[in-house]
């Protein structure tokens, strides 16, 4: 499983996490019933607190991906429905017409995201 | 900045398999034994003891690659583990390993380390003192990636 973690972007730590395991999951690096590695071990491979992969994790847990189990570790319990980005598309869609409005295109719009986030 | 890394577990299962095996007809003589006497009640224990020590130390790997290094730690409880820092790791590249050298556990010699649970592709370390250091992953070229790409090479040795 590959981790890429951005220090020096505003998005927090633990979403970046829970982030790339969800993209570990659409890409197929993860696989249901996996058991992540423990929280200790990761934090310390991207150099952040042990704490905030636990938040991370138990952000996972509270969506329906993650489940704990006791002397198993943090397994996968489900995959993200492919559904679930259809509010994303809409909003994405939404401000791709309103960006037209105000003459920018969609690198525009990338590019804006990019330095909001 | 950002920070990039690999973890992956590749479970033994050829140890977990062995294990098994050798344990029910010891565990059956141990039941099966008339009159039941205490020797037998040792053997039972003591069969039961190894076949934990060996789901507990080796029933997989786990391996995480990135700017800290390599750590490997074995078993559900992590241990044994051991860990190589970034600046003595040499080379980096991936082997494949037949099946005359699997180590299914962890292995040491004076120029070795053996962490190998499997046949197929794996991770070979080249340290700077001189020894080898080869481990199963699930992709051990995305591992090497990693590990190249923390070293400031942008090229994995393949």
């Amino acid at each position: 499983m590959h981790w890429t973690i951005d220090h020096s972007s505003t998005q927090r730590l633990q979403d970046q996490v829970s982030a790339a395991v969800v993209q570990g999951l659409r890409s197929g690096e993860l696989a249901l019933d996996e058991q992540l590695p423990p929280a200790a071990e990761l934090a310390a491979a991207l150099s952040v607190d042990r704490n905030t992969v636990l938040a991370a994790y138990r952000q996972l847990r509270d969506a329906g991906i993650l489940e704990f189990r006791r002397g198993r570790g943090a397994r996968i319990a489900s995959a993200p429905d492919a559904r679930d980005l259809a509010p994303v598309r809409d909003a994405v869609r939404a401000t791709i017409e309103l960006a037209r409005n105000y003459g920018l295109d969609s690198s525009d719009v990338v590019t804006l995201i990019k330095e909001m986030s | 900045m950002s920070t990039t890394a690999y973890t992956g577990r590749a479970t033994n299962w050829p140890s977990l398999v062995i294990t098994g095996i050798l344990l029910v007809p010891l565990l059956g003589f141990a039941v099966a034994s008339s009159p039941f006497d205490n020797r037998v009640a040792l053997v039972g224990v003591l069969a039961l003891l190894v076949a934990l020590a060996a789901i507990v130390t080796s029933a997989d790997v786990r391996t995480t690659c990135g700017p800290q290094g390599v750590s490997i730690h074995w078993g559900t409880v992590g241990w044994p583990r051991t860990r190589y820092a970034l600046e003595d790791i040499a080379d980096v590249s991936v082997v494949v390993v037949g099946w005359w050298s699997v180590s299914y556990g962890f292995w040491w010699t004076p120029t070795r380390t053996l962490c190998t649970v499997r046949t197929g592709p794996a991770l070979r370390l080249r340290l700077r003192s001189g020894r080898q250091v080869t481990v199963s992953v699930p992709d051990p070229q995305q591992a090497a990636t990693v590990l190249d790409r923390a070293r400031g090479i942008d090229a994995p040795s393949a």
